[in-house]
């Protein structure tokens, strides 16, 4: 009840920020939809040359896209702003307000920057995936549908371990504010199926900087190709790794020591 | 003047040795997008055998050509130049005797250009291990050629993203328009896919635009893929550009320069 009161606090201050940029807000919707446009065409050149990739058919990549959306939604309206805000507080010592307030800092410092106007690209997300999954005829029984649900819910909480663990890094590396590119950089990668890159590659956005977990992942799951083990090991792996993640916001806020002040 | 540009040289040498450590950042976006379109094409062409004529071959050895080409062609005026009509720290470079863009600016991009390209080389070299271009079809009069061609992309992208940059003095604010034409030069460029691959009308506007000089010419160039009528034609495309887009990057900045209000300085 706590944190739903704060998230809807967070909501109504970002909304009030954001209509002050009322032209930039609109502009960026309209970049939002080239961008979409543009996907849209390379899928279609692609699809042009070949009826599968990666063992994959134009539906299913349609569907992949808007996974992928969702993914960069999160990056977009969430990660992006509260790292900004968050490596300005490390460096200006506001974070030590931030960690007198009564609710645990990790949520504090990671949702109370929302850019609202991305969040109607949830809608687009949703729109390519149902229609995607149209294309590719498969049939998505309500068991394969709700492991989906579950697969995006964990693959999206454990690249936000993930961030966690790197933004805290900044609490022994000051100089570390280049935190979150190596996500946003490996991020592309999740547009097309894992299986088409080479093995060291594949190695790398599955375990090192798990976007197909985010991704592949959750569509496979659509598609009904994961056995109930592995869905198992993926839900146990966020679980972990979400673990892990709040150990070492602990471990780093215990080693903050305040700056200027 | 060749002094300044000396001095110039050692103070933006100096500035960019301190972001060293952000390198690796600047070469993984650099990397990521052409290893993902490398491995996308070369996966269809491995499956079907060829793509329009081109095999799984041909798809590495034109991205392992355009990783230079982008290293050579490429700028970051954008990054190093918009915020200081932002916040209005272009007033200091503006009482100085020389042009801040073609001087300051100009440098900064080179100084940039050398840094990365030291951090390049090796990476280049170990994808060169990874995925086993075939550089036979290159010649040598392909490689001299290139090298004109990759300075005139240069120059005409850097004037043409300094002249959007100084858009700024109007609207102070210019990412998004920038946004844009990247979605423009993605598009026409040769970025994405051999342009040849590209919907048939997609390659007759190209054909006359200057974004092809970024990349699919000079790695056609060096390739040895374009016969002497195309070779001539994409100089001649890309000298006008030069023209024009000197032409363009005078008067925005012109009218711009007299526009600047010199916002929060």
């Amino acid at each position: 009840m706590h944190f739903l009161k704060l998230i809807s606090t967070f909501l109504k201050v970002n909304i009030q920020m954001s209509l002050a940029y009322r032209a930039d807000t609109v502009v960026n919707i309209l970049l939002n939809i080239m961008w979409l446009g543009w996907e849209l065409l390379g899928l279609s050149i692609i699809f042009n040359n070949t009826t599968t990739l990666g063992g994959w058919g134009i539906g299913e990549l349609i569907a992949l896209l808007g996974v992928f959306r969702l993914i960069n939604t999160m990056m977009a309206s969430i990660i992006w702003p509260n790292t900004e805000k968050f490596n300005q507080s490390i460096r200006d010592g506001s974070l030590d307000y931030t960690l007198l307030q009564p609710a645990p800092s990790m949520f504090l410092v990671t949702f109370s920057r929302i850019t609202i106007w991305r969040m109607w690209d949830l809608i687009l997300s949703i729109v390519l995936i149902v229609a995607g999954v149209r294309m590719a005829g498969d049939v998505a029984t309500p068991l394969n549908i709700l492991t989906f649900l579950l697969l995006t819910v964990s693959g999206a909480i454990v690249l936000y371990s993930l961030w966690i663990v790197l933004i805290a890094f900044t609490f022994w590396f000051t100089k570390f504010d280049n935190n979150v590119t190596i996500l946003q950089a490996l991020l592309d990668a999740g547009r097309y199926p894992v299986s088409v890159y080479p093995a060291w590659v594949q190695i790398i956005v599955t375990y090192l900087v798990p976007i197909a977990v985010a991704t592949t992942v959750p569509l496979q799951a659509l598609r009904g190709d994961l056995t109930f083990g592995r869905v198992l090991i993926f839900l146990a792996v966020s679980i972990v790794a979400a673990w892990v993640a709040s150990l070492v916001w602990k471990a780093g806020i215990q080693r903050y020591s305040g700056a200027s002040s | 003047m060749l002094n300044i540009f000396k001095r110039l040289w050692q103070v933006n040498w100096a500035e960019q040795w301190q972001y060293r450590a952000n390198l690796i950042m600047y070469l993984l976006y650099w990397l990521v997008s052409p290893i993902i379109y490398l491995s996308v094409w070369t996966s269809i062409a491995s499956a079907k055998g060829s793509v329009n004529g081109f095999t799984a071959g041909d798809f590495v050895n034109y991205y392992m050509i355009l990783l230079i080409a982008d290293q050579f062609t490429s700028n970051i005026v954008i990054h190093n130049f918009a915020y200081k009509i932002q916040d209005g720290s272009l007033s200091g470079e503006l009482v100085r005797p020389i042009h801040p863009m073609l001087t300051n600016t100009l440098v900064n991009n080179l100084a940039f250009k050398a840094l990365i390209l030291a951090g390049f080389t090796p990476v280049w070299l170990v994808l060169t291990l990874i995925f086993k271009p075939d550089f036979s079809g290159v010649t040598w009069q392909g490689v001299l050629l290139s090298i004109p061609a990759m300075l005139l992309g240069f120059i005409v992208g850097f004037l043409l993203s300094a002249a959007i940059t100084s858009l700024a003095f109007w609207t102070t604010r210019v990412y998004s328009l920038h946004e844009f034409y990247f979605a423009v030069i993605l598009l026409f460029s040769g970025q994405f896919v051999p342009l040849t691959l590209m919907p048939k009308i997609v390659q007759d506007i190209a054909q006359y635009l200057p974004f092809q000089l970024f990349m699919y010419y000079p790695i056609q160039l060096i390739l040895g893929k374009l016969t002497t009528a195309q070779i001539i034609q994409g100089f001649v495309v890309g000298l006008v550009w030069l023209g024009l887009s000197i032409l363009f990057f005078n008067f925005v900045w012109r009218r711009g320069v007299k526009q600047y209000s010199a916002v929060g300085a």
